[in-house]
């Protein structure tokens, strides 16, 4: 397979004989580069754990991820992570500011006063001007998710990925922050997979949008959405394409739901 | 004025009444053996640079032996929490050897040290050792697994992740344990001069006793306990002060 | 099984295996002086000689039951005015200036002057303990009962319980458990207290004892005593739990429910 991200036949479960919970199973997918690709599916599929093996946090049983080619065994260097967890993923005993910084220790090709200003760029972009010299903790839930954002973005790695970043993210700022996202990445050509409950923004965002099924999961579809980039928060979202995309996601969705209460 | 005030100066009532019971008692004994405050005031105040001589030998020492008890006790402790299997099976010990009190291996120490200042040293060493090690052990075996998920996605190494994550987020337990080792260093090294006299406060009080000049020991007593609330009180103010990002309010500001 | 969990599982077994096992080693390599470092036998014979002889356990139990009863009174007496002091709000601020100038004080320090005032016997011992361990039963016992929740009393004054009826039914058993946290604390520092008297103004006791064999250099004993005083901790500890379980069973389990 190629792509920049690809998963062969991966399985992830815990424990053994009677007690074996199998999370993930058989699961395939291949990211090119470039591609902003949202992974959907029922809550509880396993989402977080596929993001997990994904990136090197936690190896599959069985089958293999690999990254530019190499199989993935720990975190590779190129890729970043979003985690869902915000406030416990940045660091209280640093600045916002320095929490983005942080995160750009990898960054060549830039001097300490360049990737200061860059830090704070972006910081601005994602609507926290001034709360730079603030703390984590100083901040509300909302913001601090957006400091996360803004650390994985200003890695500048290849790929990107988020999970559930915009959760805790009220409606209007999730609105901006959806375009924003998809601009940075397209500026500093981050390739992204974003996980997420919410089937309006996974159609929005990508390019591709994979449904998960219940656990164990796979992906059951792939659909391809065929709208133009830049997307458009009005217009986009009126468009036929759209609500096709959207309407099969959720049709999807529901029945795998039904499915599993009527079994 | 403002209820806080009116209270904290109205409490001042209680250690007034029991001064002035204590005094009434000193005049109804009539006995040297028992100063009331008046004398012990003029005992401070004649008394005060020998006192404060001494107490500052029983303070070197207390800061000798907390050190000691630092450099070995902070490593060994993030090691043992570190290398899981080591740490849980000497756990039993930790918790034996806690609940042995220092002045219990006091004896001990004069067999193998003789009374001088090393063999105080190694006292207060001890003392200082058991909540800086029990308490950094704790700290470095319960970092949050998120943390080093963070660390690890971050592609930090293993030197870099001790170095920016684990010792940061260690820090306020391990403060707090170097809170109560210094404390007890103080407690100890007292304690210590008094059982194994050759000089500081603790030797001070003995002979205070010895020579029946109750006034001075109380005198004594009165500078121990003023030394201990002020460094108490600059230990929190300096863990305030570095480790305030962990004394935090959760207070959202958007 | 793998060496990972047998390890987890024997740990105590295995901790103390590599105590005395090491203990031995050292003594076997004869690196320090076998006066100061006597082999695991001599101790455990020079111990067993002391407990056949009587004067062990008359020690241990004197100094044992000093220790627990200054502990209860002191503890009695630390919950006692922490309930006035929920009461009376310049009475805890009085107190608290009394307890900050007298908590760092070590015990040690009160005895030669002590002995003075009171003399040698159960009052110096008394006097000694209940300074020093009252404080922690005391300042947890202030701070949990300001600490009890709005809703808690809110739900009581709905009973139609009064101010009184409040304290006792509904602040006091919700406080207990911190108060035995300082109970727990104040146990250590009990047996502190005793030990330190009896060393400094004791004519029995352990405390007393282990300086008299030390004097007398005689070293098995010494170490025997010090495991006996170790043995007393781990004792006193155990009963505090005791209670702790049967009083304030309620939060123990709340507390170890999984997340």
């Amino acid at each position: 397979m190629t792509g920049i991200l690809t998963a062969s036949d991966v399985g992830k479960s815990y424990g053994n004989g009677v007690a074996r919970m199998a999370i993930i199973e058989g699961l395939n997918l291949s990211i090119a580069k470039g591609e902003f690709v949202s992974l959907v599916g029922p809550s509880g599929c396993g989402k977080t754990t596929l993001l997990m093996c994904l990136s090197g946090l936690l190896a599959p049983n069985v089958g293999m991820v690999g990254f530019k080619g190499q199989t993935v065994t720990a975190p590779p260097i190129g890729l970043s992570v979003v985690f869902q967890d915000y406030s416990r993923s940045l660091l209280p005993w640093k600045t916002n500011l320095d929490n983005v910084l942080f995160g750009m220790r990898r960054v060549t090709g830039m001097d300490a006063p360049q990737k200061k200003a860059r830090a704070l760029e972006i910081l601005e972009a994602v609507g926290l001007t001034g709360f730079a010299g603030h703390y984590p903790w100083q901040v509300s839930g909302g913001m601090q998710q957006r400091v996360a954002i803004a650390r994985g973005i200003a890695s500048q790695s290849e790929l990107l990925l988020l999970d559930e970043p915009l959760a805790a993210v009220d409606a209007q700022t999730r609105a901006d922050m959806q375009d924003l996202l998809l601009d940075l990445a397209k500026r500093f050509d981050q390739t992204c997979v974003l996980v997420t409950h919410d089937v309006e923004e996974a159609v929005y965002m990508a390019d591709r949008v994979l449904v998960l099924g219940p656990r164990p999961t796979r992906v059951v579809r792939e659909i391809v959405v065929d709208l133009p980039k830049p997307r458009d928060q009005i217009s986009t979202r009126e468009a036929p394409a759209f609500l096709r995309a959207r309407h099969e996601v959720m049709e999807l969705i529901r029945s795998m739901r039904q499915g599993k209460a009527l079994s | 004025m403002k209820r806080e005030t009116r209270i904290a100066l109205l409490g001042l009532l209680v250690p007034l009444a029991i001064l002035g019971l204590w005094q009434g008692a000193a005049l109804l004994q009539k006995t040297p053996l028992f100063p009331g405050p008046a004398k012990v005031t003029l005992a401070i105040w004649s008394n005060y640079p020998v006192i404060l001589r001494e107490l500052g030998v029983t303070l070197l020492r207390a800061a000798m032996g907390f050190g000691l008890a630092a450099v070995t006790m902070i490593p060994l402790g993030i090691c043992l929490g570190r290398v899981r299997i080591l740490g849980r099976v000497l756990e039993p010990l930790m918790d034996m050897l806690a609940t042995l009190p220092p002045p219990a291996i006091i004896p001990l120490v004069m067999l193998f040290a003789g009374t001088g200042d090393w063999a105080k040293v190694v006292i207060i060493a001890y003392a200082a050792a058991v909540p800086l090690l029990m308490n950094t052990y704790e700290a470095s075996h319960s970092i949050h697994p998120m943390l080093s998920r963070v660390a690890r996605s971050l592609h930090l190494s293993r030197i870099e992740t001790m170095r920016l994550i684990d010792w940061p987020s260690s820090l306020p337990m391990i403060a707090t344990g170097a809170r109560l080792a210094i404390a007890s260093s103080l407690l100890v090294s007292v304690t210590s001069e008094m059982l194994l006299a050759t000089n500081g406060i603790g030797t001070y009080l003995q002979r205070s006793q010895e020579t029946f000049k109750i006034d001075a020991g109380l005198a004594g007593i009165a500078f121990i306990s003023l030394a201990g609330i002020l460094v108490n009180a600059g230990v929190l103010r300096l863990e305030k002060k570095w480790l305030f990002w962990h004394y935090r309010d959760q207070r959202p500001t958007e | 099984m793998t060496i990972g969990l047998l390890a987890e599982k024997f740990r105590v077994p295995i901790c103390i295996a590599l105590v005395l096992g090491g203990w031995q080693i050292i003594f076997a390599l004869g690196v320090v002086n076998e006066k100061y470092f006597p082999s695991i036998l001599t101790i455990a014979s020079a111990f067993w000689q002391m407990l056949t002889d009587g004067v062990v356990i008359s020690a241990w139990a004197t100094t044992f039951l000093r220790a627990l009863i200054g502990l209860i009174g002191a503890a009695l007496l630390g919950v006692a005015l922490a309930i006035l002091s929920d009461l009376s709000p310049v009475l805890s601020r009085g107190i608290r200036y009394v307890s900050d100038v007298l908590q760092p004080i070590p015990p040690a320090a009160f005895v030669p002057m002590a002995v003075f005032m009171l003399g040698l016997g159960t009052k110096l011992y008394a006097f000694v303990i209940i300074l020093v361990t009252v404080w922690p039963p005391y300042l947890n016992g202030v701070a949990a009962l300001a600490g009890v929740g709005q809703v808690q009393l809110n739900t009581g004054r709905m009973f139609g319980l009064t101010d009184w009826g409040l304290l006792w039914r509904v602040k006091l058993p919700a406080a207990l458990p911190e108060i035995f946290t300082g109970i727990r604390y104040a146990a250590t520092l009990s047996l502190i207290a005793v030990i330190v008297s009896e060393m400094l103004a004791g004519r029995d006791g352990i405390g007393f004892m282990i300086f008299k064999k030390a004097f007398a250099m005689r070293t098995p004993e010494v170490f025997g005593l010090m495991f006996l005083v170790a043995i007393n901790g781990v004792l006193l500890n155990g009963l505090v739990n005791l209670l702790r379980r049967g009083l304030t069973g309620w939060h123990i389990r709340m507390m170890e429910r999984p997340e």
